[in-house]
């Protein structure tokens, strides 16, 4: 840590924390969980980016969605995720959160996540390297920097897109909405 | 001066605590041949949690890690680090005994409040494991009062000043409480408490933000206190903190290389070895030190 990055974690302090310690909640989805035990282990050493996975997502604010998303994993992304604490930042990991990729016409699968839960940025690639992961942190890094890593606001301000379109997924959802929702709007 | 001495033994707590930390990390990354985070790493997770949303589970849940806090901290103000030993003229070590069942209790309190199951079999677990660890340790702390004669901790560190330290002088014993130092402090062998693989990290399961950060800082201070109290009973304490330090590294490092090589034990496992090897050693250090 030279000087000038001593004065710029002293006067945001919340920001050092969040940029330097992500902590990612150890949830697979996919076949892209098998990128994930090179990277925190010894070959590709996720630690030394401040990333380590935990086991509990009240503890992380890191949420890697790896690889292909079916109908049945969606309802578990999504108590996870609205478990998780503000600030809470997500990457999709993978090309088929990102457009189906190759289960572009499956009948059981998401296609399209950002609809259902909002995403900061995406990892494209059948299957990323581990690289590409540390490449999206340093990347996460400065949108948090520049402040532009606000899903978790967006997906508060537009709660009634995202519930209307779970619900379209899911059927009748038995947990109650994290925020109010308006329905005069 | 009782007041500025416990600002400063916390302070110095919190900080080796926090350096242990960062020292462990590191080393345990270099043994797995990794680079692994640098050495403040433990500080900015901590800094990040107390800027991390929460949700409170209730009152207790609430109370509970306060009181566990508290209890760590008390805990700290009867262990003499070097000059700093804020109530020196009360208590000694039965309190010790007493006050550092406090901190897991209040975790207790607190994660089952919460009333997930992970965290009922953190609990039991973590009791189980008491009742395997705290068998050796009442052993040892008898035949170390009964060696010096004493139940403060200021005089033991006295007497050894003068004499032999309590390693040289009772080895056996010095030994048992080497072994059973790593599930005091709930380190890799006897991390079974809160197993992230299994239980999905036990009682800290529900707790995030503020409440993980005072977890995380708890335990920060029971390493310092358990190997502190290694120090003071065995390694003759220290004229000042640095040296009191000093004497932390090395007995520090013996527990983490114990801590990075070997698995978890499994509860039984873990009950089993704290009841035969620390309780036979102990027991026969007991014995040599009456029949000396």
């Amino acid at each position: 840590m030279d000087r000038e990055q001593v004065i710029k974690a002293l006067k945001d302090s919340g920001k050092w924390g969040h940029k330097y310690s992500l902590w990612a909640v150890y949830f697979c989805t996919g076949c892209g969980i098998i990128e994930i035990p090179p990277t925190i282990t010894s070959r590709w050493d996720a630690e030394r980016f401040g990333v380590i996975p935990v086991a509990s997502p009240r503890q992380a604010n890191l949420f890697l969605i790896t690889g292909y998303v079916s109908v049945k994993t969606l309802r578990a992304i999504i108590r996870t995720y609205e478990q998780m604490g503000e600030p809470k930042y997500t990457v999709g990991f993978g090309s088929c959160p990102i457009n189906g990729g190759m289960y572009w016409d499956s009948y059981n699968t998401i296609k399209k996540l950002d609809k259902y839960i909002p995403i900061d940025g995406w990892i494209a690639g059948c299957m990323p390297r581990p690289e590409a992961i540390f490449v999206a942190v340093t990347h996460l890094w400065t949108l948090i920097d520049k402040g532009m890593a606000t899903a978790y606001k967006k997906y508060r301000k537009q709660y009634k897109y995202y519930r209307k379109n779970q619900e379209m997924a899911l059927g009748k959802l038995e947990w109650p909405p994290l925020y109010p929702i308006n329905e005069d709007e | 001066m009782v007041i500025l001495y416990g600002l400063g033994s916390i302070l110095i707590a919190f900080m080796v605590g926090i350096l242990f930390a960062g020292i462990s990390r590191k080393v345990k990354a270099r043994i797995h041949w990794r680079y692994g985070p640098p050495l403040y790493q433990p500080l900015i997770d901590i800094v990040k949690l107390f800027h991390q949303e929460s949700v409170s589970h209730g009152f207790i849940f609430d109370f509970g890690i306060f009181f566990s806090l508290t209890g760590a901290i008390v805990t700290l103000f009867f262990i003499p680090i070097g000059y700093i030993v804020p109530l020196h003229e009360s208590g000694g070590l039965l309190v010790v005994l007493y006050l550092m069942l406090i901190a897991p209790f209040g975790i207790a309190l607190s994660s089952v409040e919460a009333a997930n199951p992970n965290a009922s079999i953190g609990i039991s677990r973590k009791f189980i494991l008491a009742l395997g660890y705290e068998i050796p340790f009442l052993i040892i702390l008898l035949s170390v009062m009964t060696y010096y004669g004493t139940i403060s901790f200021v005089e033991i560190v006295e007497i050894q000043r003068e004499s032999t330290w309590g390693i040289i002088s009772m080895p056996i014993t010095g030994i048992a409480f080497l072994l059973i130092l790593p599930a005091m402090m709930g380190l890799k062998p006897f991390d079974l408490i809160g197993a992230p693989q299994e239980i999905s990290s036990g009682p800290e399961v529900e707790y995030g933000g503020i409440y993980l950060a005072m977890s995380k800082i708890q335990h920060i201070f029971l390493i310092f206190i358990n190997i502190a109290l290694f120090v003071s009973l065995f390694l003759g304490g220290g004229a000042e903190p640095l040296t009191f330090f000093l004497k932390m590294l090395p007995v520090f490092f013996i527990i983490l290389i114990m801590s990075t090589i070997y698995p978890r034990f499994r509860i039984e496992q873990a009950f089993r070895f704290c009841v035969r090897w620390p309780t036979i050693l102990a027991f026969l250090g007991l014995l040599l030190v009456v029949w000396r």
